[in-house]
């Protein structure tokens, strides 16, 4: 990780958590204003307690560079806003927001890949959605929809929680795996993916197979496409289909042509 | 409801666990084993890591030969979880 790391502990007690982090560590709030003015690449603060909030809701100046808050202690209200007015992305347990422990989530700050890991998240139960927090601290939204499948198990989301290091969402006795997650709803994570893949089929026929068993869709469910032909594409017999047949194709699996090669 | 397959004692008090979860992605069907901050799947239909990052070379022989043991345990399981997406190939179009 390149990110330039900031604990602002002016207790000195949550240093140990983050060693792995190798992180600069804050004390007084002129090393947070300092700190804030001369870092102008990206930047990850931590802070381990609401006591600790103090001398960045003082800050001076408004945004600059790409730096990101964690807080783990409770921030509310106005103080909230007054964060986001200076940081990117603020992420703390307030207003249902759940995170993973402070042991977990310092494990998963230090993967080499991080932005795969989930650190917590919130359910909105008005509009039926989840924010789930990448360990860089981005957000990512996801319809609570698209979790149960036909036939399946109901997901529970009165019973939110992160698990397995970041890996795993748990809704009630539902689990979904972090990477089904990202494949589904970050094309840049797909492309990770699919480099890390050892053997997995490139093809364009490989691709409307997984896709297609992705989205539950059966080879006759294609309006204008014979199941017959989707099995010769997906086998690998005809290399692409027409322009025609697979606009048909990608509108009944939701995507756009160019998207459907990605997956 | 998650699938945990029950590793013994001495690897899950390490922190490793095997699971299909309930929304995992589809194809091809695996079981993930999952160590901390890193996870390998393990190809249920042809056999086999899938992915060559985390180095599979992680995880201990005992625990793959545990899996592959187990095999006709975790394919059972995953038919019974994604009966859209069972371990045999064949469906509607082919010959």
């Amino acid at each position: 990780m390149t990110d330039a790391v900031l604990l602002v502990d002016h207790e000195g007690n949550s240093a140990r958590y983050f060693e792995a982090l190798n992180p600069k560590i804050l004390r007084s709030t002129d090393e947070v204003q300092s700190a804030f003015d001369t870092h102008s690449r990206r930047a990850l603060w931590i802070v381990p307690k609401s006591s600790g909030m103090k001398p960045l809701s003082t800050l001076r100046g408004g945004r600059r560079g790409d730096h990101r808050l964690l807080c783990l202690g409770h921030i509310e209200g106005v103080r909230r806003e007054i964060l986001h007015a200076h940081f990117r992305f603020v992420v703390a347990p307030a207003d249902g927001v759940k995170l993973l422990p402070i042991d977990e989530m310092a494990e998963v700050l230090a993967a080499p890949h991080r932005e795969d890991l989930f650190i917590g998240g919130a359910v909105d139960t008005i509009d039926r959605a989840l924010v789930l927090y990448r360990g860089s601290l981005e957000p990512l939204v996801v319809p609570l929809a698209w979790f149960a499948r036909s036939g399946g198990p109901r997901p529970d989301p009165e019973d939110f929680e992160v698990a397995d290091f970041g890996q795993t969402i748990r809704l009630g006795e539902f689990e979904a795996a972090a990477d089904a997650i990202l494949y589904e709803f970050d094309p840049e994570a797909r492309r990770r993916s699919k480099k890390r893949a050892i053997a997995e089929d490139q093809s364009f026929g490989g691709a409307l197979r997984r896709l297609r068993k992705e989205r539950g869709v059966r080879r006759e469910d294609f309006e204008g496409v014979s199941a017959k032909e989707i099995a010769r594409l997906e086998r690998g017999e005809v290399d692409k289909p027409h322009a025609d047949t697979l606009h048909k194709i990608a509108k009944t699996l939701g995507v756009s042509a160019d998207e459907l090669e990605t997956y | 409801m998650a699938y945990s397959f029950p590793l013994p004692v001495p690897w899950a008090a390490r922190g490793w666990k095997a699971k299909i979860r309930d929304r995992e992605r589809l194809e091809p069907p695996h079981v993930t084993i999952l160590f901390r901050t890193k996870s390998w799947r393990w190809n249920l239909r042809e056999g086999g890591f899938m992915d060559g990052s985390p180095d599979p070379k992680e995880v201990p022989p005992e625990l793959v030969a545990l899996i592959v043991a187990n095999l006709a345990v975790l394919r059972a399981q995953w038919d019974v979880m994604y009966p859209e997406n069972p371990i045999s190939l064949r469906e509607a179009g082919d010959d």
